[in-house]
């Protein structure tokens, strides 16, 4: 007798065997790998998205500099880097003022390259019967330079520092608010009501773009700080921005800016000093636990595909009672069975994973013009790997079912 | 080879030797003896028929010769070496190297073409890979289906369809055809030429066949008819 271990027949044979079975039932297959198809598209839609989304927040922070700090009021931070459930109500408690403009100004001469304060509100704007619903955001000079959002030639212009300290009526509008005002017709030096106040137009943003969940940028009003807080009739700044030079450390910048505050403001957890580190780090946290979140929801498909690989397998197995018996009659080892089965679950379910993997990249391509996703080879790998188990998993029982036949049973089956 | 003091008067050494074989059914106090005591001997160039009414246990012993069974007593020799107690894979292995068989139903894979049919049996042999589609030709070419290599079972006629169960019996060159009413899912005519390739194997090639069937007139067409009758050799 021959080495009983010597395996016959080779695994590319049954490889071999086990296509060719798969594809005599073209739509069958199919069927069977439909859940898994959905399973994986989903899965790899989901974790692209959610890559993606991760990217854009990442490269929205880093535009504007690893040298930046940010300060509102309340704390933004838990004690674990994640946002502060409190963070809204703090927010509203306390609010930043000119003079803590000034007197950061004062403090952080040398430090600081600019200093940005930031005040928004909402507002409804009027030109000629045209009326939009938008938000103000009062500024500084410096705050076009900082986000490089000067107006391009042949559209006017950002406004100037001493427009600000005059309170001067002057605004600058971006791409979207522009269209939605004028149309085509032109913008500069037309007059708008804001508020009850008339403002001129002096500049027109290029289109800046993004603002997915966040707030739409093209349609605000740029306005000087002190006009805004005429208009308004509340002296309050929301936030500052702050670029700290080159030569400074950023965590002692952190410290001047708190010592600077901490004049004013007596208990240190009334404001936040972070840099964009912190606020990526807390973001991706968020955006990864909702990227789990669905795709173990999208995962949950996967299963159920698994389980229908599971249900036809068994059903084969007994379709095939007599090819099992006739194989197991002229030679087959129980082994040989086992293989030829599993090797059909698996190659049913990969079947699934790759057509999977090919959807969920063709989805994401058809997206991302709209949204912010891109593949990763990890989602692949992932995907692909996950379906290879379920085929695993979900084959083992109806193989072994199969591999347990007698043969004298097998072939007496009708 | 082990000699045996043989109540056989064939010169040729035996194959396959069945020695006080029981096989029953069902658990104690309530059995029920499908064979009882049987003795038998498969000789080199035997034409044997197996022959009995039904429920005789004519099919229970030819899966103990097929060695798809194994007995509740008794020994089963083959080349004097007791299989009794081999596993599984080993008995599969050696189904594989000795045994042909032939089925009531054929038992083609279906959408699967002739040539690919033949060949199952050398998948799990130990025959190189380069010579299987030779083989697979030559066998269908002396059943005289030459030109339905590519053909699938539902292309062919019932007798076509069992001349390539035959094809695929012999491609492993084995000691003993065991061919369980081959003729019985097949008309009159297509039945007669079933038997004649078997006679012109046991003839001309020299081959040892078994054969079971309950019609009387097919068993005479053997040289030796074995009758079974209430799990005893008559």
């Amino acid at each position: 007798m021959n080495n009983p271990l010597h395996f016959k027949p080779s695994l590319e044979d049954l490889l071999k065997s086990s296509i060719r079975s798969i594809f005599k039932n073209k739509s069958r297959t199919f069927l069977t790998s439909l859940g898994v198809i959905i399973g994986v598209t989903s899965v790899i839609l989901l974790v692209s998205i959610g890559n993606g989304l991760k990217a854009y927040v990442v490269s929205q922070f880093e535009s504007l500099g690893s040298n930046i700090l940010f300060v509102a009021p309340g704390q933004v931070f838990n004690r674990n880097g994640g946002f502060n459930n409190n963070g809204g109500a703090s927010f509203l408690a306390t609010s930043f003022t000119v003079s803590d403009w000034n007197r950061l100004k004062r403090d952080l001469k040398t430090t600081a390259g600019y200093i940005i304060p930031v005040s928004q509100s909402p507002t409804t704007i009027k030109y000629l019967k045209n009326s939009v619903d938008t938000n103000i955001l009062g500024t500084s000079a410096d705050y076009a330079v900082a986000r490089n959002q000067t107006p391009a030639a042949g559209n006017g212009r950002w406004f100037t520092s001493q427009e600000n300290d005059k309170a001067s009526n002057v605004a600058v509008i971006g791409h979207q608010l522009k269209l939605d005002l004028f149309g085509a017709a032109p913008a500069l030096n037309r007059k708008l009501i804001v508020g009850g106040r008339t403002m001129k137009v002096i500049g027109v943003l290029n289109k800046i773009g993004g603002g997915f969940g966040g707030p739409n940028f093209d349609s605000f009003i740029y306005i000087p700080l002190i006009t805004s807080q005429r208009l308004t009739g509340r002296e309050a700044i929301q936030s500052f921005q702050i670029k700290i030079n080159s030569t400074t450390d950023l965590e002692a910048g952190k410290k001047m800016i708190e010592t600077s505050l901490s004049k004013r403001f007596k208990d240190e957890d009334s404001f936040s000093v972070f840099d964009q580190s912190q606020i990526i780090g807390s973001i991706n946290s968020i955006l990864n636990i909702l990227t789990a979140g669905l795709s173990g929801i999208a995962a949950i498909s996967l299963l159920v595909g698994g389980i229908g690989i599971m249900n036809i397998m068994l059903v084969t197995v007994t379709e095939r009672t007599r090819e099992i018996g006739l194989r197991k009659a002229i030679g087959a080892y129980p082994r040989a069975i086992l293989l030829q089965f599993l090797f059909e679950a698996i190659i049913l379910s990969g079947i699934g994973g790759i057509i999977g993997i090919i959807l969920g990249s063709l989805g994401t391509l058809a997206i991302s013009p709209f949204f912010p996703a891109r593949v990763s080879l990890n989602s692949i790998i992932l995907a692909f790997g996950v379906s290879f188990i379920v085929g695993v998993v979900f084959g083992v029982a109806p193989a072994r079912r199969a591999s347990k036949l007698s043969p004298i049973e097998a072939l007496r089956y009708e | 080879m082990t000699k045996l003091s043989s109540v056989n008067q064939s010169k040729l050494p035996a194959i396959l030797e069945l020695r006080h074989i029981t096989k029953t059914y069902g658990n104690n106090g309530n059995e029920f003896y499908a064979l009882k005591d049987v003795n038998l001997k498969i000789n080199q160039q035997d034409f044997v028929s197996i022959t009995g009414p039904s429920g005789s246990g004519k099919s229970t012993l030819m899966h103990l010769v097929g060695l798809l069974d194994n007995p509740t007593s008794g020994e089963i020799l083959l080349e004097g070496a007791d299989i009794s107690s081999l596993k599984e894979h080993e008995l599969a292995q050696l189904r594989n190297q000795t045994l042909g068989f032939v089925f009531q139903q054929f038992n083609l894979l279906p959408k699967t073409s002739a040539l690919e049919n033949v060949i199952l049996p050398l998948l799990y042999s130990d025959v190189p890979k380069t010579e299987w589609t030779n083989l697979a030709v030559t066998m269908l070419t002396k059943v005289g289906l030459a030109d339905k290599l590519k053909n699938t079972p539902g292309q062919l006629s019932g007798g076509q369809q069992q001349r390539v169960a035959i094809a695929r019996a012999l491609v492993n060159n084995p000691k003993i055809i065991l061919a369980d009413e081959p003729t019985g899912n097949l008309d009159s005519k297509s039945g007669i030429e079933i038997m004649d390739i078997f006679r012109y194997l046991h003839d001309k090639e020299k081959r040892t066949i078994v054969f079971v069937t309950h019609d009387q007139d097919l068993a005479r067409q053997a040289k030796k008819i074995i009758v079974i009758k209430d799990g005893q050799i008559q």
